[in-house]
């Protein structure tokens, strides 16, 4: 089957700030004028809910924790990416399927069965795994909040009960292993240190050198002008030449 | 992985027989000195709620989604209840287990060697038995039963286009059904037993198949 559209995905630890990029990166190509959409983890609708239920009750366990975060990721596969790569279009990815091989296998579950399970994604033309000091992305995510939630912290694994220990040591074995998908070669490690400028001006120096958009149909700019005229309110006046007629 | 316990599965389609066979098996097992614990699509404590209430919604998605939505439903139910219950010796009866979950998708269209390794860590079915009823004999329990207008677009599979009746679409995708659990049934060394006959004849006949698994478990109830 031959390979439509350009798939992006962005990985990293939390507070490593692939979603702030990811955006701009977005915003960035829908600025040339691109066919791009831009999907999050987790955020399917009806699955979201069930996540939901399993987080507050506290009764997800690791192999229930990967199949539900599949059944969302599948979810936005079927309704979003994949029909929208089948046109030619650019999906971007806040994170992809190597966010479940660090998750849950961070859990132990067994990487084959994680690839098993996401078999029908395919691996992406670029995915960026914005790297930084775990001590950097830890400081960023705990400073000021009073307490991490339970499943974020990996407090159901029982390493320990103080649930910024237990965060450290869940983000420590989700680092090794982006670390291993980098030396495998399925990730591209990218430099997160550095102000929101610095790091987006590295994401379109590697975006430039990995994809080639020639292909990508660009937009006309009558769709587009019509586009925002038709999300906007008319004023009648100044499209009839100021007469009102 | 081996149990003290013992895992009997039941498949086959709506309106089998195969509740009403489950727990007849569970009442004579008990009977017997044995413990029991029934597990189904649909009734974990993490699922259950939503599929149930969400019924229409979930027919809509896309066979994976829908798939790994069925896998999470199981595999709370296997790690909360099912091992757990195992290990203490008890004999569990699977209403419906991943054959079901495998064939309604595969008759969509879906990938069943993929759906099948979302159930590769599942304990393996002590024995299995597949319950089967023609069509029509499926379709005049539904009549009987008053429950005609509750019959839905995806479980007659209106959604296969088959036939713009529910009636005659209903007939068409049992057939097709039957002749895929038989075929499943067959391959993993099933048990098929046919509901045609009285309550009495099936349940003996299941309780033939069961009966050498847990031989060494019965504790008959006139003592020995």
């Amino acid at each position: 089957m031959a390979k439509n559209g350009i798939l992006i995905a962005v990985e990293g630890m939390d507070g490593s700030g692939k979603s702030t990029q990811a955006k701009l990166l977005y915003h960035w190509l829908r600025a040339k004028g691109l066919p791009v959409f831009h999907t999050e983890w987790n955020s399917s609708k009806i699955v979201k809910e069930a996540t939901k239920k399993g987080k507050n009750t506290q009764r997800l366990l690791p192999m229930t924790f990967h199949m539900i975060h599949a059944a969302d990721f599948a979810d936005r596969w079927t309704q979003q990416i994949e029909p929208v790569l089948e046109i030619g279009g650019i999906v971007i990815c806040d994170r992809y399927k190597y966010t479940a091989m660090a998750r849950d296998g961070s859990r132990d579950v067994p990487r084959e069965v994680i690839e098993e399970t996401y078999s029908f994604a395919r691996e992406p033309d670029l995915t960026l795994y914005f790297d930084v000091p775990v001590d950097v992305s830890f400081d960023r995510i705990a400073k000021g909040r009073p307490r991490l939630k339970f499943y974020e912290a990996g407090m159901d694994m029982g390493w320990t009960t103080d649930p910024f220990e237990s965060y450290r040591i869940f983000q420590g074995k989700v680092s090794e292993i982006y670390s291993r998908l980098v030396e495998e070669g399925r990730i591209i490690r990218l430099d997160a240190e550095g102000t929101v400028a610095e790091v987006q001006s590295r994401v379109r120096t590697t975006f430039d050198k990995h994809i080639d958009l020639s292909s990508v149909q660009v937009i006309d700019q009558s769709d587009r002008l019509a586009q925002n005229l038709s999300e906007s309110d008319i004023d009648w006046l100044s499209y009839s030449g100021g007469d009102g007629k | 992985m081996t149990h003290a316990g013992k895992l009997i599965v039941i498949e086959g389609p709506d309106h089998v027989g195969r509740t009403l066979h489950a727990r007849l098996l569970s009442a004579r097992l008990k009977a017997n000195g044995i413990a029991t614990h029934i597990i189904g699509l649909a009734r974990s404590e993490l699922m259950g709620e939503i599929v149930k209430s969400r019924t229409a919604d979930i027919h809509q998605l896309n066979w994976r989604t829908r798939s790994l939505l069925y896998a999470t439903d199981l595999h709370d139910q296997i790690k909360h209840e099912a091992e757990p219950l195992l290990d203490a010796g008890f004999v569990v009866i699977a209403d419906r287990y991943t054959l079901t979950p495998r064939i309604r998708e595969e008759v969509r269209g879906g990938d069943g060697d993929w759906i099948e390794s979302l159930y590769a860590n599942t304990p393996d079915p002590d024995a299995m038995i597949v319950l089967h009823a023609g069509p029509r004999r499926l379709l005049n329990r539904i009549m009987f039963g008053e429950r005609l207008e509750a019959l839905n677009h995806f479980e007659s599979g209106m959604d296969l286009a088959l036939s713009t009746s529910i009636t005659s679409s209903f007939l068409q995708y049992q057939k097709i059904l039957r002749q895929e659990f038989q075929k499943a049934g067959k391959k993993s060394s099933a048990t098929l037993i046919p509901t045609r006959h009285t309550v009495e004849e099936v349940h003996d006949k299941i309780w033939d198949s069961v009966r050498p698994v847990v031989e060494n478990m019965l504790q008959p109830i006139d003592g020995n």
